[in-house]
């Protein structure tokens, strides 16, 4: 199993050479292009979730927020999100928010969790967990039953994390200072795994991202999802779920990655229905297992861009 | 858990936790489930319901407590939506922005703020008495919900 060099076959070579001339900015809208889509600067909106398990009544929670000030339109996508049309005042400062009635989360980052079927009393696995948006997420979907291990490395997040438990009176999850790399060491099996990778970001909502970022920063970070998948899959119940999601537009990330798990790590791409356009399956003149089209890649506008899949392990013939 | 049934005595109630599901970590004290409890290893960072951390003697309880003990007939006052902003950017309770009180009303006493939808902001002390008391600074601000987004600075 190549961990490393995967998206690294001649045609990639001979694409990042031809471009290597360029701006970053420029190498990276060219990629865009050829992957079908015309570059345009955008400000995704701002969006919350509302965490029905602390609130009782949703239209009596809008109503609430609307008195104070706060319009919000429900997304049209999500079960449980709204855009926020108007705002006297930031609503990460009310009450309400630090009651922990509703969270601050961007609209793509709410579909991963919603892909999961059953969560209730499963045990489940937040492998890159901090700053701990979709943990709540996940504790809400499964009103407080069952477990969450939460893992991170990076130990500033994980008070982030810590703090976003306490206020949204999460009451089922275990945090641990932990690399996903290593999860086996838990000896525990799961139902259901959450991989929300660490991943190269992209550039909406980030005015710097072109020129901080490079195709090395984006081949290293596809190789430590590669590492993270593998492992993963080693504490996936035979029955399990694994929901895998990036911010990344960058394929190598992506639908490379994906492919790379269905011929390597015996598992195959559920169908979803969500927000987002099918995958690539011919990326960069590389054909990609027929199935990766099931996965959805957001590309940016509204939303942040993102990139979503499902996987289980692959049933015998 | 002692000094958790000590601080719940503050406000003039009591409150009974299960102590098997109780777990002490450094100063800290958590509350687990029962998934939890056989899945929860000793090297976490928080687990369940963190109820407080217990350092030089004192007691600092966590809001998720806060409200526990709120869901008790305790030590209450009830603000309105204007002592309820200022009481979460730390300010004082003044007597005219208290809309109720629910047990004792002594000076020196702890009480648990709440807004006008009965949730917990946090707690404080008052500082009169606030039968005799019509105006003027009424309860001081020890916690309040306001110190999660302090704590991000």
């Amino acid at each position: 199993m190549n961990l490393h060099n995967y998206a690294s076959t001649p045609s990639f070579y001979e694409q990042n050479r031809k471009l290597s001339s360029m701006s970053s900015k420029d190498f990276f809208i060219n990629r865009y292009q050829e992957l079908g889509w015309k570059y345009k600067d955008v400000t995704p909106r701002q969006a919350i979730r509302i965490n029905t398990m602390n609130v009782e009544k949703t239209a009596a929670l809008l109503q609430r927020l609307r008195s104070i000030g706060i319009a919000l339109e429900r997304i049209s996508f999500l079960d449980n999100g709204y855009w926020v049309c108007e705002s006297k005042f930031s609503v990460g400062a009310t009450s309400e928010y630090l009651l922990g009635l509703y969270s601050i989360q961007e609209a793509a980052a709410q579909i991963p969790v919603t892909l999961f079927t059953e969560l209730e009393h499963k045990t489940v696995l937040d492998a890159c967990a901090a700053p701990g948006g979709k943990t709540v997420q996940l504790a809400d979907s499964m009103h407080n039953t069952g477990a969450i291990i939460a893992l991170d490395i990076r130990k500033q997040r994980l008070t982030a994390l810590a703090n976003q438990l306490e206020r949204c009176r999460v009451k089922n999850t275990v945090v641990y200072f932990s690399d996903a790399r290593q999860v086996s060491r838990l000896k525990a099996g799961f139902d259901r795994i959450l991989l929300d990778m660490p991943c190269s970001g992209n550039f909406a909502g980030d005015r710097n991202w072109f020129k901080r970022r490079t195709i090395k920063d984006v081949e290293r970070n596809a190789a430590l999802q590669r590492e993270i998948l593998a492992e993963t899959v080693k504490v996936l119940k035979d029955s399990g779920e694994i929901v895998y999601s990036t911010c990344s537009l960058e394929p190598e990330e992506n639908e490379l990655n994906i492919d790379w798990a269905v011929k390597n790590l015996n598992l195959q791409v559920e169908e979803i229905n969500c927000h987002g356009q099918k995958a690539l399956t011919n990326v960069f003149c590389k054909h990609l297992d027929s199935s990766i089209q099931e996965c959805r890649r957001v590309w940016p506008g509204q939303t942040q861009g993102f990139f979503v899949c499902k996987l289980k392990r692959r049933e015998a013939a | 858990m002692e000094p958790i049934d000590d601080f719940a005595r503050r406000f003039g109630t009591s409150i009974s936790l299960d102590e098997t599901f109780i777990v002490k970590k450094q100063d800290r004290y958590f509350l687990l489930n029962r998934d939890l409890k056989q899945i929860a290893a000793n090297d976490f960072l928080y687990a369940g319901t963190y109820l407080g951390k217990a350092k030089g003697g004192k007691f600092f309880p966590s809001f998720n407590l806060l409200s526990m003990i709120a869901q008790k007939r305790a030590n209450k006052i009830t603000i309105a939506r204007k002592a309820e902003w200022l009481f979460i950017c730390g300010r004082d309770v003044f007597k005219q922005g208290i809309t109720k009180v629910t047990g004792s009303t002594k000076k020196d006493d702890h009480v648990l703020v709440l807004n006008s939808y009965g949730e917990c902001l946090g707690f404080g002390k008052i500082l009169c008495n606030l039968d005799k008391k019509r105006r003027g600074l009424a309860v001081e601000n020890i916690m309040d919900i306001g110190d999660f987004l302090r704590r991000e600075k």
